[in-house]
């Protein structure tokens, strides 16, 4: 069996040796032409005049292209795959990001403006520099919580309102009475912080148009090339059949990679015009600034609990923004990933919960690892911390009174989302003897004694992961069918390629798909190949985002090798004259039950491919496709725990400890489980302690356009992880398996914060924004002293 | 002012020549005009490491050297660390404690350590941790490239008596 086994990886050594091949790496036998772009310095402002003549005319310059040119080319825009309606049953007040300014308006910073392609890099940037652009400016607003207000500058003044839609769900009624009769509520205002991905690859884009035979192709930075093709069916009308998109190496998505960037659509369109290869490589500022940025909900909360600690209800109001335009998946946060998921880990009676989508003048925000449920575990579990403070009943112990029992799953939540399985008792009981809880209790109390702030953090959640099904992710607004695909090609000479429409951009498919059809096949792993990213090669596919591939691409090439596999058996039959029920498949060879009788699966592969002699219905070869479709999402669950210590004089924070304890089901590959689960910790970090792509709120300006400015963890901030799990089955694929890789992420923020609330709620503090830095610390601490006093 | 020179050099032990304009980062030319494409650019603002290479056994962040700086100097990448055959012990200690995901930070990663251990052979985890916190990664959480980085000194140790 390789399916549980921590078996190293097989992709592994050509990025140790550098040989990785990522786009910006890619050569052709054309020489490859560059393009650069002017971007809008101005959060808003009309575009009154752009003079290219001058760039036109520098060396090496084979195209200036703006809007005006788009549309007289008659090119359009990307559209969305998750289109909402608002509650009252209208189309949402859309308006989806434009690949290039048409329309003589720019409405966040970085807005693409014109296109220069030029034989190499430096000259398309030379000339993007010569180009002249005259802006009007107009007011701006790129804050969330104020963005309804009256006297706001409208985004799209076409919608009269900066609101895209508004969306309720749950139980109202039962969620105001059970407020009401409360024994104690609890409120406190929620903001979560703009983040973003910033993968280490930055995004890159290569177009290719064979004019002789009428063929396009992009080599793109994405997580899901055959989505790719539909987006081009819209921006530059190209027929799926025509275009080839190949997503090779990708370093890191996180999310933030799945979309048709306006950089994606452009380059094409230069090749096309300059009928050669071009491409583009963002800068590190680019990217900060133009990948989709993520989270930002302004969210009031409350809480009400009976006197034993017991939730009996909870409500939010929430604005969540989406930036200056709304970017292709972003409905699926609000309207699928985010109020789907507010029980967490608890039985909540009653919770009912709006959302207000906003535009600001700001970053188009989409998913990014967790997409909605970092934003609901950290909401909830705020709420719970508060609230157990308040009533001065142990965190940890007010949770587990209220976590969902094991007798209650299958276990329907407030807001309709059913958990197949899960057991977070005992998953509490875990984390509990790995941190030695009262231990660290203890300890907390005695280093506040000697004015030591140490504060334990906890949050404990389900996650919704492996979209679809198909009708499900419909239902919720999807117009992507959520399942995914596999081929499994067996060669004449018993060697296997398997084909999958997911795309590992670290996962580690290579690896944990051979694990999977070596299994199935009876065969050595080394015998296998995969094939993703391409989508002239693989049939279809819906990508690698929302913790899904396992459990719908890897359920695709688990389906196909048996399909394979009961092909094989209908002929080794033939050729053993035996019944096929009667054959047993292991270590490549064909058995007959109780017997020694046997026949190596790779003459069998020889015959299906090359003998008359065979079942007169049995058709030639040897390859199944399988198309996928769950019988259900998957609920992981986790429990997260941590101490924090604060720093009476600096207000800086360390992270001493972390521990998380998962239910992912099946497990494929232990050592890639622990890897999905500290990197997506790392990041959950960030979040809590120092990422932000801030605003300037005056001029609408973009404050984080490096790593100096944008600050992701390093190695010495954060400690060593301590991991435990649990394994309930997923009952909604035939491995059992849930899907691992937003766990992180999804609780960090919430423990961290949660944890240093703790350390300093004696000092009166009750909330901190994130990232929580020193300087915010220092000001919390400070507001509370004064109003003790 | 633009005019491209020939840049010599010594990568990864060979004698190299390439044309560069003055304005060209080292990074670029290795990539473009030498064709390693193994050093990889992840800001080009000299924070994220993973342009990282040894310019005379120091580790340095080709993106904020100039190629023409690199003349007459010894460099190594990434493509040098390993054998045909084998690899370099920091290379299978990667491997062997997934010390990489998506593997774009790696091979900054990589010269990175190799610095420290030719000039630590022996270090703390607390050492790893500091030494490698000149690089970014985004997809590890850094412990298993941590534990990567002890195992292969305990190994070079190792052979080394
Ligand atoms: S590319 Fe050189 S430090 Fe980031
Ligand atoms: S492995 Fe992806 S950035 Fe380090």
């Amino acid at each position: 069996m390789y399916v549980g086994q921590a078996i190293r990886r097989r992709e592994d050594e050509r990025f140790l040796r550098g040989r990785g091949r990522f786009v910006e790496d890619i050569t052709l036998d054309q020489p490859i032409a560059h393009a650069a772009f002017v971007r809008s310095p101005h959060a808003h402002a009309a575009v009154t005049h752009v003079d290219t003549a001058q760039a036109a005319a520098m060396p090496g310059v084979l195209a200036v292209l703006t809007g005006a040119d788009w549309t007289a080319a008659g090119h359009g825009e990307a559209e969305g795959v998750w289109p909402v309606k608002d509650m009252s049953g209208a189309d949402s007040r859309t308006a989806y990001r434009p690949l290039i300014c048409v329309d003589g308006v720019v409405r966040c910073v970085g807005e693409i403006v014109a296109m220069v392609v030029a034989e190499d890099r430096h000259q398309a940037l030379d000339a993007a520099e010569a180009i002249e652009v005259a802006y009007e400016e107009k007011p701006a607003n790129t804050i969330t919580a104020g963005a309804l207000d009256p006297d706001i500058p409208l985004v799209h003044p076409a919608f009269g309102t900066n609101e895209v839609m508004v969306t309720e769900h749950g139980l109202k009624e039962e969620t105001e009475a059970a407020l009401a009769n409360a024994h104690h509520v609890t409120e406190v205002v929620v903001p979560t912080n703009r983040v973003t991905a910033a993968s280490m690859e930055p995004r890159a884009y290569l177009g290719h148009y064979d004019r002789v035979n009428d063929r396009y192709t992009v080599w793109t930075t994405n997580q899901a090339p055959h989505i790719v093709r539909r987006y081009f069916t819209k921006s530059l009308h190209i027929p799926e059949h025509k275009l080839r998109v190949i997503a090779p190496d990708v370093g890191g998505g996180f999310g933030m990679k799945l979309y048709h960037y306006p950089e994606e659509g452009l380059v094409l369109w230069g090749a096309i015009v300059c009928d050669r290869p071009v491409r583009w490589v963002g800068t590190r500022s680019e990217c900060l600034l133009g990948d989709t940025h993520a989270r930002d909900h302004h969210t009031v909360g409350r809480m009400g609990f009976d006197e034993n600690g017991k939730i009996l209800g909870v409500k939010f109001e929430t604005l969540a923004a989406f930036g200056a335009y709304e970017s292709q998946w972003q409905a699926s946060i609000t309207n699928a990933y985010h109020f789907t998921m507010l029980s967490l880990a608890y039985d909540i009676p009653a919770i009912h919960t709006q959302v207000r989508a906003v535009y600001t003048n700001a970053t188009p925000v989409d998913a990014y690892r967790g997409a909605g449920r970092p934003e609901a575990v950290y909401q909830v579990e705020r709420m719970i911390e508060n609230g157990a403070q308040e009533m001065g009943i142990d965190p940890l112990e007010l949770r587990a009174r209220n976590l969902i029992p094991p007798e209650k799953f299958p276990y329907q939540t407030a807001l309709g989302i059913t958990y197949d399985s899960g057991d977070p008792p005992v998953l509490m009981g875990k984390i509990k003897a790995l941190a030695d809880y009262d231990a660290l209790r203890a300890e907390q109390a005695r280093l506040r004694a000697e004015g030591q702030w140490m504060g334990i953090g906890i949050s404990a959640f389900f996650d919704m992961a492996g979209a679809g099904p198909v009708k499900m992710m419909n239902d919720l607004g999807a117009k992507v069918g959520c399942y995914d695909v596999a081929s499994v090609r067996v060669h004449p000479d018993g060697r296997i390629t398997v084909f999958a429409g997911s795309h590992s951009h670290g996962q580690g498919h290579e690896t944990t798909w051979s694990q999977i059809a070596a299994d199935r096949l009876g065969c050595d792993i080394d015998h296998i190949d995969l094939v993703e990213g391409d989508t002239d090669r693989v049939p279809m596919g819906i990508g690698t985002w929302g913790s899904r591939s396992l459990s719908t691409a890897g359920m695709a090439v688990y389906t196909a090798a048996d399909r394979v596999v009961a092909k094989a058996k209908r002929m080794a039959a033939h050729m053993m004259e035996c019944a096929p029920e009667d054959l047993d498949l292991a270590d490549g060879e064909f058995t007959v039950k109780g017997t020694d009788r046997k026949l190596s699966f790779a003459a069998v592969a020889n015959a299906s491919y090359h003998s008359g002699d065979r079942p007169s219905d049995l058709e030639i070869g040897l390859e199944e496709t399988s198309f996928f479709d769950p019988a259900d999402c998957t609920y992981p669950s986790a429990i997260h725990l941590c101490v924090v210590l604060v720093d009476p004089e600096t207000c800086a924070v360390t992270l001493r400890n972390y521990w998380a304890v998962d239910d992912v089901g099946t497990v494929i590959n232990p050592m890639v489980l622990h890897g999905q689960v500290h990197g997506g910790l790392v990041q959950g970090i960030g979040q809590a302690l120092m990422e932000e792509c801030a605003y300037d709120a005056e001029s609408g300006q973009y404050l984080s356009g490096t790593f100096m400015d944008y600050a992701i963890p390093h190695a010495e901030d954060v400690p060593s992880f301590g991991l435990d799990a649990h394994f309930t089955r997923a009952l909604g694929n035939p491995l059992g398996a849930k899907g691992a890789g937003e766990s992180g992420t999804i609780g960090a923020p919430a423990c961290i914060c949660n944890g240093v609330i703790d350390a300093l709620w004696h000092l009166g503090v009750r909330q901190i924004t994130q990232p929580m830095t020193p300087k915010k610390i220092w000001r919390a601490i400070e507001d509370a002293k004064r109003t003790q006093h | 002012m633009t005019t491209p020179r020939t840049v010599e050099l010594v990568v990864n032990g060979e004698h190299r020549a390439g044309d560069a304009e003055p304005r060209m980062l080292l990074s670029d030319f290795l990539r473009e005009q030498l064709g390693l494409t193994g050093t990889h650019v992840g800001c080009e603002h000299g924070v994220c490491g993973a342009c990282t290479v040894l310019v005379n056994g120091e580790a340095a962040r080709s993106c904020l050297m100039l190629a023409v700086q690199a003349a007459g100097t010894e460099v190594r990448t990434i493509e040098g660390l390993g054998g045909v055959d084998d690899m370099h012990p920091l290379q299978e200690a990667f491997w062997e404690k997934h010390g990489l995901q998506c593997g774009f930070c790696t091979p900054g990663m990589l010269m990175t350590a190799v610095e420290l251990l030719e000039s630590t052979p022996n270090p703390s985890l607390d050492d790893i941790r500091e030494a490698i916190s000149s690089n970014l990664c985004r997809c590890t959480g850094y412990q298993t490239i941590v534990e990567a980085v002890q195992a292969a000194a305990e190994r070079m140790q190792g052979e080394a008596q």
